[in-house]
């Protein structure tokens, strides 16, 4: 009985650590995220990190209305083997970083992770040169349908250096949600130092 | 404590004898009153089909959508007014209906089906469920089942208080209480067991049914047994051990047969059914052919790529849209990237860019692997084709700065 309490006691105290997660404010001004990014807010976020299901610790999760109406992903460098968003079980993996990704291979990583969060119809558009601070990468536009078929657009920027890739996504509705926080989106985007 | 094994006995015995699957089939047309426990049921499924026209993977394509009413129409006979059937972009295969006549067939189903007598072979086994009122059955005898056991557990309890009511020390009592409670325990269990053993006999019906429907409307027969076969086959393929052995044993909890029972029992009915060498592979072929592409993009997303591999030989063996199969068969290699995977992944999409067919990104593809294996030439070759030939293409730019990197020898 003992050993039994001693095999359990672990599991419980991680599980009233998870009982603990909560939604924090990400005031505006800079952000860490992790130890190889950076961002500044031009508003007052909330960290709903902990909430999210699948996550990977070096990714951030910000909202401002909900995470069902604007989800802005932020990550520390992903180096390879690393994923976006944690697979429920082995059998049913989620993409990986490699270590030799083409550009067109990054900015597959990031949709075949959207869809991993079980959004469907993951499309990606306009794929453009940009900057994540000094790293150069790709900049596109996302639009997706939920299970229940609504509208998501999206925007996302991924970049590489040092061996590791950068991600900013950021979704919400098509309806009202999207354009609403696109332009506080954009200015967190702009503002990314990473490397 | 021999009553409470009596009890036990008599449960288990009920159970056994409670309602077969087997039932008459329903009249076509006919709709429940709304006021009786069937039209209850449909209600239900009528909310939950209202709300699938919505969904996101509904697949709209008219002549995809008029083809699959047409096969279904042709194995439901008289009752084809009575269902409605939606084409959806799941990858996995399957297909279900509604006891109010909503039915689902999902892509990885049309996608590994090989011709159009496996295809009606399972919407006739579908729309079997549907004829034979098997949800309606299934929730009356799990009604039935539920009043038995409920009586057995009561039974083994009276009769366990009074055994240990009769007990001489407190630890035989508590020993007789222990066991009256593993007895309910077991009644419990029986009852879930039951439940699907039911369910398996559903199954198995609908199977011979569905083989026999789709026999009189003209098809192979042989067919039904090569669908699971397929599958089977598929299965072993998986790149995960759990899968491989997911099917290989039985269990008194499993809703389905096991594949190899299903296809013993399709083949010892086939030579009893109206012969036919119909099989309707290129009128299939034809139907599927413009979903191709967007359903093995689908399958590669679930990232099981030795059962997407074994789904494309399958599709290639006929030797029609190489094009496009080896361009996927390029994209499962490229995105495994086992040991020489990548090599595969290049020939993969060499063969298809000899193909009338093959998707533009092919030639994308191939630079870039040619670029990681240090194959300048090559890479510059297949950038430039890609360019040539989609010139206004959005990644366009992308494929010039891969271009430019080889000139800088980066």
């Amino acid at each position: 009985m003992r050993n039994a309490l001693r095999a359990v006691l672990p599991a419980l105290a991680v599980l009233s650590l998870a009982a603990c997660a909560t939604i924090t404010p990400a005031p505006a001004g800079p952000l860490k995220v992790g130890s190889g990014a950076n961002v500044t807010l031009g508003r007052q976020w909330s960290d709903i990190s902990l909430v999210m299901p699948g996550r990977h610790k070096k990714v951030r999760v910000l909202s401002i209305d909900g995470p069902l109406l604007n989800r802005l992903y932020l990550t520390d460098g992903l180096a390879p083997g690393d994923y976006l968003i944690k697979p429920l079980a082995k059998e049913r993996p989620t993409p990986l970083v490699r270590a030799d990704m083409s550009a067109t291979e990054r900015m597959e990583f990031v949709t075949d992770s959207i869809s991993a969060m079980d959004y469907q119809r993951v499309t990606l558009a306009k794929p453009r040169p940009a900057k994540l601070g000094e790293a150069s990468g790709v900049r596109f536009d996302v639009s997706a349908q939920t299970a229940e078929g609504l509208e998501i657009k999206g925007v996302a920027a991924v970049a590489e250096t040092g061996g590791k890739i950068y991600v900013i996504l950021y979704l919400a509705p098509a309806e009202h949600y999207f354009a609403a926080t696109l332009p506080e989106a954009e200015a967190v985007m702009a503002s990314a130092r990473v490397g | 404590m021999r009553g409470s094994r009596l009890a036990l006995i008599a449960a288990a015995a009920a159970l056994a004898v409670l309602p077969q699957a087997a039932q008459a089939q329903r009249a076509a047309g006919l709709r429940p009153d709304s006021t009786s426990l069937e039209g209850g049921i449909w209600g239900s499924a009528d909310k939950a089909e209202a709300a699938a026209r919505t969904k996101a993977d509904v697949n709209h394509d008219p002549a995809l959508n008029a083809y699959v009413r047409g096969v279904t129409c042709k194995v439901a006979a008289d009752h084809c007014p009575d269902l409605r059937v939606y084409v959806l972009d799941r990858p996995a295969f399957n297909a279900l209906v509604a006891p109010n006549g909503y039915v689902e067939v999902w892509s990885g189903l049309m996608l590994r089906s090989t011709d159009e007598a496996e295809f009606a072979y399972v919407l006739g086994h579908e729309f079997s469920h549907f004829a034979q009122n098997h949800t309606l059955v299934a929730y009356n005898a799990a009604k039935s089942r539920a009043n038995v056991a409920l009586a057995a557990k009561v039974a083994i309890a009276v009769v366990g208080v009074a055994a240990a009511s009769g007990a001489t020390t407190a630890s035989e009592a508590q020993s007789i209480m222990d066991a009256t409670g593993n007895l309910i325990d077991v009644v419990y269990l029986a009852e879930i067991a039951a439940f699907f053993r039911f369910s398996r006999e559903q199954e198995a019906e609908a199977d011979l049914l569905g083989q026999k429907r789709a026999a009189i409307a003209g098809y192979d027969a042989r067919s039904a047994a090569q669908s699971w076969r397929s599958v089977m086959a598929e299965t072993q393929a998986s790149d995960f051990k759990r899968v491989r052995e997911s099917r290989s044993r039985t269990s008194v909890f499993e809703s389905h047969p096991l594949e190899a029972e299903r296809i013993a029992a399709l083949d010892k009915q086939a030579p009893s059914l109206p012969a036919s060498s119909d099989r309707g592979r290129e009128r299939y072929r034809a139907a599927i052919r413009p979903h191709l592409s967007a359903w093995l993009r689908d399958d590669l997303r679930r990232r099981d790529f030795g059962q997407t591999l074994h789904l494309i030989d399958r599709l290639a063996a006929g030797g029609e849209d190489l094009g496009v199969l080896n361009y996927y068969r390029g994209e499962a290699y490229r995105l495994r990237r086992g040991d020489g995977d990548l090599g595969r992944a290049r020939d993969a999409y060499l063969a298809a860019a000899a193909q009338p067919d093959t998707p533009l990104a092919a030639w994308r593809e191939l630079g870039d692997i040619r670029k990681r294996d240090g194959d300048a030439a090559g890479a510059r070759a297949a950038y430039e084709t890609y360019l040539a030939k989609a010139p206004q293409a959005e990644d366009a730019w992308l494929v010039q700065d891969s271009l430019t990197s080889l000139d800088k020898g980066s």
